[in-house]
């Protein structure tokens, strides 16, 4: 609540209209885009979970306040390009601290805030994870986490660590501020690594800038004057940051923001906050779109008012077109049009966004052969609505290109699936002090290998799956190893004990899975340890993963002794297959040998 | 009754309607461990609690809770202003 009494706060949201001329990102570094979008009227917008619009910040304001703190830091004689972890909640003060590191020449690196029941243990690991690997000089967070990042911070050698009110007694240094450079670090982005090894995305002024320019471009989503955004996504993700922050700073339109949780919690708030500001853009992964699928009746629907809503973009997992159509066809009584849909494909290693699907054409689905891709990774067309469908996303963003290589680094024509390389502006310049890492992920001549699987056609990538093993539960990327190591450090487990991946669940979800092979024959422990299994893995990674028990010697081996996750996951798919088959002759039989009206009636 | 105890019952008869009388929900039962909720349903916990006791109910109370009792207790310290 510091920050209320800081920051001027007028209760009306910042206006859509700005007297300024748009200008599409063509700035030289993010200050030069605050300083640019700050001689207009547009800013951000903060809502409470209930709906009430809780503050209120012109990115006039916003600039202000940044440079007022950036004088404050300069007392701490950080040196040049000092890491400034910054807890991200959805609030002004993020921005505020965001920005304030680009005035003064440090490094913002953005920490979750989101905690899981029962996992203050973890959560504090995961902090003293991220302060360590970014080597942090300055630490922030709210009243409310500060007690988690203090307790993190033990023994990690840190110049300052406070709430924002304790920053803002700092003395204000009378100097003349040197902005973060072209070349300089913008921020760190903390991304798909599993949890004991972080790897932190650099990313350049200009790598930001070029990735924010291409996606505000024709090529990207074509940012009008007449456009205003809301985002419910955190700023710890690089959707949320750079996709629903920095995109509408560097072309001064106005955005609303809902907490995280706050959407969780009330995802219709989402649908009633873009009809009341008539917004034109949105950004989610399908499971947001799935939860307001979910949630949303047709007297919701008659509330709406969706017709302004232009750019529904939706990426950052596996996108299937049943969910875009049942959305779509739900809100079409609200002008929500099918054809708003933007399928988009990137990652934080190249900024942002990679690709877009072309605007107002809604969601292009590729159909091709599930054999010849399982057998011959090739993608051979099939009729629509046979084989398995893939949705298109768009051709690389304007000077960026994509290569599709095969296991040995050779380049694979249209059609051929394989590794999905890219090359262009917006890659990162490596992860932070992970050299190794740097070099596996971006070649000498510039090539980034994402990792993921995927195939051309037409210019347009195709991503058929994302990287070997990860599994990705609503819109987060979740390491098999990270699931594993929590068996591996039972008691009565050892290690290559436990297999962890996903597999189709109800209602488009991945479900994750654990197979773990124990000598355990008493239900009672059985049960026991089931049950700690799924507390822990809940309390850590915030997920709910289906635990099943096998006899030691069951989870199948590479011939070099490794354990097989794809072989694991057929084996435990099979299993099911074949119980739920035992179970259906169960349940048959004894319908034979049970009344006759009540056969009729389940067949009826 | 007292107010916790109020809560307290409020709460496990939610969290009983929730699980569909799965299981028998006490003071001690975990909400992940026993009962099992996934993410999404400890979102509509949380906001069956906001809306029926007319709280907000802060994010950072989440990773020192784990039994009904100790949710109960929480709703209970935030009624009570802090």
């Amino acid at each position: 609540m510091n920050l209320m009494t800081d920051i001027k706060i007028s209760m009306m949201p910042t206006p859509t209209k700005n007297s300024l001329p748009l200008r599409l990102a063509d700035f030289v570094t993010l200050a030069a885009a605050l300083d640019y979008a700050a001689e207009g009227e547009t800013g951000a917008n903060f809502y409470s979970g209930r709906g009430k619009l809780t503050a209120v910040l012109p990115y006039r304001e916003l600039r202000q306040q940044a440079l007022m703190l950036a004088r404050r830091l300069l007392s701490l004689s950080l040196e040049r390009g000092a890491r400034v972890a910054i807890v991200a909640e959805t609030n002004p003060d993020f921005l505020r601290f965001f920005f304030a590191c680009q005035y003064a020449g440090l490094v913002p690196v953005a920490l979750p805030a989101v905690v899981n029941i029962g996992g203050h243990a973890a959560y504090v690991g995961k902090l003293r994870g991220l302060l360590q690997g970014c080597r942090a000089s300055v630490a922030m967070a709210s009243d409310q986490f500060l007690p988690f990042l203090s307790e993190a911070a033990e023994g990690v050698d840190l110049t300052f660590l406070g709430t924002p009110a304790e920053f803002d007694k700092l003395p204000e240094q009378n100097v003349e501020l040197q902005c973060s450079g072209p070349t300089e670090i913008a921020y760190l982005q903390y991304t798909s690594g599993s949890t004991g090894f972080p790897r932190g995305v650099m990313i350049t002024q200009q790598t930001v800038l070029a990735n924010l320019a291409g996606t505000a471009s024709h090529g990207g989503i074509s940012m009008q004057a007449d456009d205003r955004c809301v985002s419910w996504l955190p700023f710890y993700h690089d959707m949320g940051l750079v996709g629903c922050l920095l995109t509408l700073i560097a072309t001064q339109r106005s955005i609303d923001y809902l907490d995280t949780r706050d959407f969780a919690m009330r995802p219709r708030r989402w649908l009633e906050l873009m009809s009341s500001t008539r917004a034109t853009i949105s950004f989610s992964p399908p499971f947001g779109y799935a939860l307001c699928a979910r949630r949303v009746s047709a007297e919701d629907v008659a509330q709406y008012d969706l017709s302004a809503w232009r750019v529904a973009g939706i990426g950052a997992e596996p996108i299937r077109a049943e969910l875009t159509d049942r959305f779509a066809k739900l809100l079409a009584p609200a002008g929500f049009s099918p054809d708003a849909f933007v399928p988009c494909y990137g990652m934080a290693e190249s900024s942002l966004a990679i690709s877009f699907s072309p605007l107002g054409k809604g969601v292009m689905v590729d159909w091709i052969d599930a054999d010849e891709l399982a057998e011959n990774m090739r993608a051979k067309p099939v009729g629509a609505g046979k084989g398995s469908g893939f949705v298109r996303c768009g051709t690389p963003l304007p000077g960026h290109e994509i290569v599709i290589r095969d296991e040995h680094g050779n380049t694979l024509p249209d059609l051929h699936v394989g590794r999905i390389n890219v090359r262009g502006p917006s890659v990162m310049s490596g992860y932070f002090e992970l050299p190794e890492q740097t070099r596996l992920a971006l070649s000498p001549d510039g090539w980034l290998d994402t990792g993921d699987l995927g195939y051309l056609v037409d210019g347009s990538i195709v991503v058929t799956g994302r990287h070997k093993d990860m599994l990705i539960i609503n819109g987060r990327n979740i390491w098999p190893q990270d699931i594993e190591s929590i068996a591996e450090r039972q008691p009565e487990l050892r290690s290559l004990d436990a297999s962890a991946f996903c597999v189709p669940g109800a209602d488009y979800e991945e479900v994750a899975v654990m197979v773990v092979q124990c000598n355990i024959n008493n239900p009672a422990e059985s049960h026991q340890l089931t049950q700690r299994l799924h507390r822990e893995i809940h309390e850590e990674l915030g997920i709910n993963c289906l635990i099943e028990l096998v006899p030691r010697h069951t989870l199948p081996r590479t011939s070099s002794g490794k354990l097989s996750r794809s072989a694991a996951r057929a084996d435990y798919l099979l299993r099911q297959k074949n119980e739920k088959t035992r179970v259906a002759v169960e349940v048959a039989s004894e319908a034979e040998l049970s009344s006759q009206p009540e056969k009729m009636l389940a067949h009826g | 009754m007292t107010e916790y105890q109020q809560i307290l019952s409020d709460l496990s008869n939610e969290l009983v309607s929730f699980t569909k009388g799965r299981f028998e929900v006490g003071e001690n039962t975990e909400l992940v461990g026993d009962l099992d909720l996934d993410s999404l349903q400890i979102m509509e916990l949380l906001l069956f609690l906001e809306d029926s006791f007319d709280i907000s109910i802060p994010v950072s109370i989440l990773p020192d809770v784990k039994t009904v009792g100790e949710l109960a207790l929480q709703v209970e310290k935030i009624m009570r202003g802090g």
